[in-house]
């Protein structure tokens, strides 16, 4: 399986992460997102005519939104991510598949903003942005108070992938992550999932990594 | 976690052994947020170069000097703090009194109004609450800067899941009218 991948990309990371928590081996194709805009270029147009990335290439299949590439990947080697398939399950993994979306749109553009310099309104995004970010805590808060830590179930699901690098990054943008304990929380659950692996901007849990002991002279 | 108070932004953070304590939010090295660094055992490290803290403010550790004992003038700022009722307090300065007795009620959860405290009790007066049942709720409100207040929901220790989420949600439409009333400058 071919990953066209950048490496500063939250929904690149979003296929990395689902693949490393799935055991998936991917071949890693980098974009030169920025600033060579080679996701423009003739021949990735001819792959996925939206000129976005991630694409995932397997075979004759070529998937070109992530929450299809999540699902792709968790069906193939780890159909748990999938949730149970109780209805009420199905149902949230899917309204926070959809809501995935907003964060891109409202977080994710606020970092483009901010770190590339893309033109749009910063204000309006980072409203939308915390808006977003309300509405994750209180699902999050509610989840809680249902005995669950994830957004669907009490283990990760795709749902959770799907949501959590933008999330993470919000600060990238310019939004603060602090007003919201119980999206700290998850987040933390996340981070410390075995086999989770980072990407610039979200880093691992320190404290499940046993204390470095140097001694004195070694460096 | 990182919290504001009067004093000033700090790091708060709960030790391996389970003790709450306040540290200025500002590592004496290089300015980094503590908030923003990880607890190991009793102390709280730097994510930036891992300089080590005790809930005392003093320096356990500097790894990139390992055979140092780190002298007692490198320290971070503290606030006492105090928990009960499942509630945690820190004190600004020596604290005067012991924190007041919140019996009956459990913490729900906090969230933050972009709306001035004067603006929040106008809401709460002005609400009928969704969740009006027999049912307590208590609010304990915070100012923080910019105008913001920090809404810390309590709720009747006997209420149901289902009570509880309905008190989430009328958390949210309580947040909804103060910053409504924030922006129309009402309160």
């Amino acid at each position: 399986m071919k990953l066209y991948d950048y490496v500063l990309s939250p929904s690149c990371y979003k296929v990395r992460l689902m693949a490393a928590l799935t055991g998936v081996k991917l071949e890693i194709r980098p974009v030169d997102f920025h600033p060579g805009a080679e996701h423009r270029d003739p021949e990735f147009l001819a792959l996925n005519p939206a000129g976005s990335i991630p694409i995932l290439e397997d075979g004759v299949l070529i998937l070109t939104e992530s929450a299809a590439i999540l699902a792709y990947l968790a069906s193939k080697t780890a159909p748990e991510w999938l949730g149970s398939g109780a209805p009420e399950e199905v149902a949230r993994i899917q309204q926070w598949l959809s809501f995935a979306h907003r964060l891109t749109s409202s977080l994710g553009g606020a970092r483009l903003h901010e770190m590339l310099l893309r033109p749009g309104d910063i204000g309006a995004l980072q409203a939308q942005g915390i808006a977003a970010l309300r509405e994750l805590e209180a699902g999050l808060v509610e989840q809680g108070l249902r005995g669950m830590r994830f957004l669907a179930s009490d283990r990760p699901t795709v749902a959770d992938i799907a949501c959590f690098p933008y999330v993470a990054l919000a600060p990238d943008g310019g939004i603060p992550l602090d007003p919201y304990p119980a999206i700290r929380l998850w987040s933390r659950a996340i981070r410390g999932l075995e086999n989770f692996i980072e990407m610039p901007g979200i880093h691992r849990l320190h404290e499940l990594k046993s204390e470095p002991n140097v001694e004195p002279g070694d460096a | 976690m990182p919290a504001r108070t009067p004093a000033g932004p700090i790091a708060l953070w709960r030790s391996q052994s389970g003790r709450a304590a306040a540290s200025a939010d500002r590592c004496p090295h290089r300015g980094m947020r503590l908030s923003h660094g990880f607890v190991r055992g009793e102390a709280l490290s730097c994510i930036y170069h891992g300089w080590s803290y005790a809930r005392t403010g003093n320096c356990l550790r500097i790894p990139a000097h390992p055979g140092l004992t780190p002298p007692e003038t490198i320290r971070v700022a503290t606030q006492q703090v105090k928990e009960s009722d499942g509630v945690i307090w820190v004190a600004v300065g020596e604290p005067a009194v012991e924190p007041p007795r919140l019996e009956g009620v459990v913490p729900l959860r906090s969230l933050t109004a972009h709306a001035s405290v004067a603006a929040v009790e106008a809401a709460t007066d002005a609400l009928v609450w969704q969740a009006q049942t027999s049912r307590k709720i208590r609010l304990l409100l915070v100012p923080q800067e910019d105008d913001q207040t920090l809404i810390h929901v309590l709720v009747d220790d006997n209420s149901s899941p289902s009570e509880r989420i309905a008190a989430s949600r009328a958390a949210e439409t309580l947040r909804r009218l103060a910053e409504d009333l924030q922006t129309k400058g009402i309160a």
